[in-house]
């Protein structure tokens, strides 16, 4: 290991929450809130050196690869690590402090900080090793830390079968990435990273597996894996149901560890950017994940089962940025997501104590709107509304992209997301037409401001994000081509589907202005469609199904041979 | 090929893997049973070298079967005892796709896999000699009325179903470097993790209000721990987590 102050550095990140972790275990504390302070304490420590990392990294953007002296056990510092690392320290941090008095009353105290502690420094190994078993332990590891802290709560047999449920999935995301590790040493010959993408840049399609290239079948098996990881479809079901665990974990998981796919994604970055036809498979479980998670989310009537459907649409959306090239953008939006999440959980106890006391909701606009459901005091022209509407996202989001390159039009990826932006924008937009205000053109104006400033301000920081994390302008330019789609197939696929939203819109539009009752309409299709949203698109049914039918064959084949 | 049959005995390929299990089965003592364990599977590489032969891929096939079949017959045995003998068909077999290995890797890979599973008896001897019996769901709530006898038999649990840093693990990357084999193994790690987990709660979750002075000693704790710290520390040090 190389002694000087950026060698060390690294090493203390993963080393002092295992330490604190070790002192938790060994150490007799008497009191509850000693071992509340150590680890308290060295998670504020870790935080600090994550963020002394990061700065030393910018200072000097020059990756280093730190070995242990053994085949494994190496660190790896780049971008992507000295950025997951402040991430993650950041979320630990928060998470150990709100526990302090959450956890105070729950047996295990000690148990729960020697997880925490452990689980973190599993994770911040994950994100700065620097070989192929590193990573690998590390990833099987959070799995199995993840089960015994959402299973804190021995007693609730509830918290045990949805810890189960997390672990199971998660073993079956550990094992592609498994043979997805040994496929590149077998095929490369070594285990360290940096040497590793430099062999596979040499000589990409130099081997075949399976009948196919080698880094479309690795490509193949590393989103397999951060699939499962982060709860995309048909993997999902696990997630909405940690809420058992206790609320500083599912803050935790939500936060961090569930984004550990676009992590993966982005570390394998140099296999998947020859290995096109993945990254369009990522696009659409992303997309499928994104469309379904945020319809279940709308449908829940509990507020952290709704969050928990929010992150995996969230988590839907960080697929479709990386199905598109747009790997930076992915890490950029998995830390953003993280922060608002962890905060969102961390305030659903005192949100759901606060509204049994008082709703606490503003008699405004949009009280009248939601509440009240009050009969309307203006509203804009329909037509004009439509129109602003369709344009004024499309501009705002044009200019943006304008100002921090030019040639974005030429990219399929950039494209994609300004129609996610841009129907998003709409829907906005459409819901200020829908409420009804007082003032609608001071509401709409108000509105088009905070979407100006919030897309332009987005849009500048996730190139700046773009340019840290990926400073070379080819493997940038290298990825956004592999995700891209033949023009024949591209190009009419948006017209169609332009087409279809603003024609939706339009329609929608006329129908609000026109001022139609709501049908009340029970005809078969919509009775099914209700159930098949109620039952959560019949996937745990599912699963469970073939559960059984696991466990009648395991039974049966005991009972045949019970003399062998 | 009779040679090779005789050590599908030891390396235990069904329905030859009756003698290990009924063996197993018949002996009392844990201690027996430890050692039966760690000691059956040398003499299976012992005679699969003195065999001097190729192993037809056949073997390898049969082991792979072997294994699965026992993988799924874990998924509903409740009994601690029954289990590891079982897991230990299950892992022993895979010996067979590491045919043509030499002699001192095939004979620590066979230890490496039956280490796990020998210790597992004598954690199943404490827990029968404390409460009657060592089944999964009879009590439960282990963790809290004895945390370190719980914590032995988690740690041994993930160790069996090779969870890293376990030598087990690297056992496993040495055996998926064959891609035919590759599937089905992961298949049958795969039903490992399934079945040691359900195995665990059953033990480990819910009320128990027994005497917490049945948890088994400091000592007793220190020395089970150390014998699974060599294990790791052994493992590293001797392949330095090398395939």
């Amino acid at each position: 290991m190389t002694l000087s102050i950026d060698g060390l550095m690294p090493s203390c990140i993963v080393s002092v929450p295992m330490l604190s972790a070790l002192l938790i275990t060994f150490v007799p504390f008497r009191a509850q809130r000693r071992v509340a302070r150590l680890s308290v304490g060295m998670s504020a420590l870790t935080f600090i050196l994550s963020a002394a990392l990061l700065f030393s990294y910018v200072a000097n953007p020059r990756p280093q690869w730190l070995s242990s002296g053994w085949a494994w056990g190496s660190l790896y510092l780049d971008p992507l690590s000295s950025v997951m690392a402040i991430a993650v320290a950041g979320i630990s941090l928060v998470v150990h402090v709100y526990a302090v008095r959450y956890m105070a009353e729950e047996p295990g105290y000690a148990r729960f900080y020697t997880l925490l502690d452990l689980m973190t420094g599993t994770i911040l190994l994950m994100v700065s090793a620097g070989d192929l078993i590193t990573l690998l332990v590390a990833w099987h590891l959070i799995g199995v830390l993840l089960y015994f802290l959402l299973g804190h709560d021995l007693e609730r047999p509830a918290a045990q079968r949805y810890a189960f449920w997390t672990f199971f999935t998660y073993r079956i995301g550990d094992l592609p990435l498994i043979l997805a590790a040994v496929l590149l040493y077998k095929a490369y010959g070594t285990f360290s990273l940096p040497e590793l993408f430099e062999r596979i840049a040499a000589t990409p399609d130099a081997y075949l597996v399976f009948g196919m290239p080698l880094t479309i079948a690795v490509g193949l098996l590393v989103a397999l894996s951060a699939f499962a990881r982060s709860a995309q479809f048909p993997l999902h079901t696990w997630l909405p149901y940690t809420m058992e665990g206790p609320t500083p974990v599912s803050a935790l998981m939500h936060a961090g560890i569930v984004n550990a796919g676009g992590f993966v994604i982005n570390r394998f970055a140099p296999v998947l950017m020859h290995a096109g036809a993945v990254l369009h498979l990522v696009f659409a479980v992303g997309l499928v994940t994104a469309v379904m998670g945020s319809i279940l989310m709308l449908t829940q009537n509990d507020i952290k089962k709704s969050l928990g459907y929010s992150t995996m649409g969230q988590m839907g959306f960080m697929f479709v940025e990386c199905g598109v090239g747009a790997f930076s953008l992915a890490i950029y939006h998995l830390i953003a997501h993280g922060l608002f999440k962890g905060t969102l959980f961390l305030g659903a106890g005192s949100v759901i104590s606060d509204a049994r006391k008082q709703d606490g909701v503003p008699h405004d606009d949009v009280y009248t709107f939601v509440v009240e459901r009050k009969p309307v005091a203006s509203r804009l022209p329909w037509m004009l509304a439509a129109l602003v509407t369709v344009v004024v996202p499309f501009l705002v989001l044009g200019l943006s992209r304008w100002l921090v390159g030019g040639n974005f039009v030429g990219q399929q990826g950039a494209i994609i997301l300004l129609f996610f932006g841009w129907a998003t924008g709409a829907q906005l937009l459409f819901s200020t037409y829908r409420l009804r205000a007082e003032n609608p053109w001071r509401t709409m104006a108000m509105i088009v401001l905070s979407l100006a400033i919030v897309v332009a301000g987005y849009t500048l920081i996730e190139r700046a994000f773009d340019l840290f994390m990926y400073p070379d302008r080819a493997i940038r330019e290298r990825i956004y081509a592999a995700a891209s789609i033949p023009p024949a197939i591209f190009d009419p696929l948006v017209a169609i589907l332009t087409l279809a939203i603003v024609a939706g819109w339009f329609a929608t539009y006329y129908t609000v202005a026109t001022g139609k009752p709501r049908s009340a309409d029970t005809s078969p299709a919509r009775l099914a469609l209700y159930s098949l949203v109620s039952r959560e698109f019949y996937a745990a049914d599912v699963y469970a199904l073939l559960a059984q039918t696991v466990l009648a064959l395991s039974k049966r084949m005991n009972v045949w041979s019970r003399w062998l | 090929m009779m040679k090779l049959l005789i050590a599908a005995l030891f390396l235990p390929l069904f329905p030859l893997s009756i003698a290990l299990n009924g063996l197993l089965v018949r002996m009392g003592n844990p201690a027996a049973r430890f050692l039966l364990l760690l000691l059956w599977p040398q003499i299976g590489v012992f005679i699969l070298h003195a065999a001097r032969q190729p192993v037809p891929e056949g073997f390898v096939a049969w082991s792979l079967l072997s294994s699965a079949f026992y993988a799924l017959r874990l998924l509903t045995v409740r009994d601690l005892g029954l289990w590891a003998g079982f897991l230990a068909s299950s892992s022993l077999s895979l010996i067979w796709a590491r045919h043509g290995a030499n002699d001192f890797d095939m004979h620590i890979f066979a230890f490496w896999f039956s280490l796990p599973s020998a210790l597992l008896f004598l954690l199943a001897g404490a827990l029968a000699r404390r409460f009657g019996a060592a089944y999964s769901g009879l009590y439960g709530g282990l963790a809290r009325s004895a945390p370190r006898l719980s914590g032995l038999l988690a740690f041994t649990l993930l160790a069996a179903i090779a969870t890293p840093p376990s030598p087990g693990f690297f056992a496993m990357l040495e055996l998926l470097r064959r891609e035919d084999t590759a599937p089905a193994l992961l298949f049958i790690w795969l039903l490992w993790g399934w079945a040691a987990i359900w195995l665990m709660q059953g033990f480990l979750s819910g009320r128990n209000d027994s005497d917490p002075a049945k948890d088994i000693g400091r000592g007793g704790t220190l020395l089970f721990a150390c014998i699974l710290g060599v294990m790791v520390f052994a493992s590293l040090y001797l392949k330095g987590g090398s395939l």
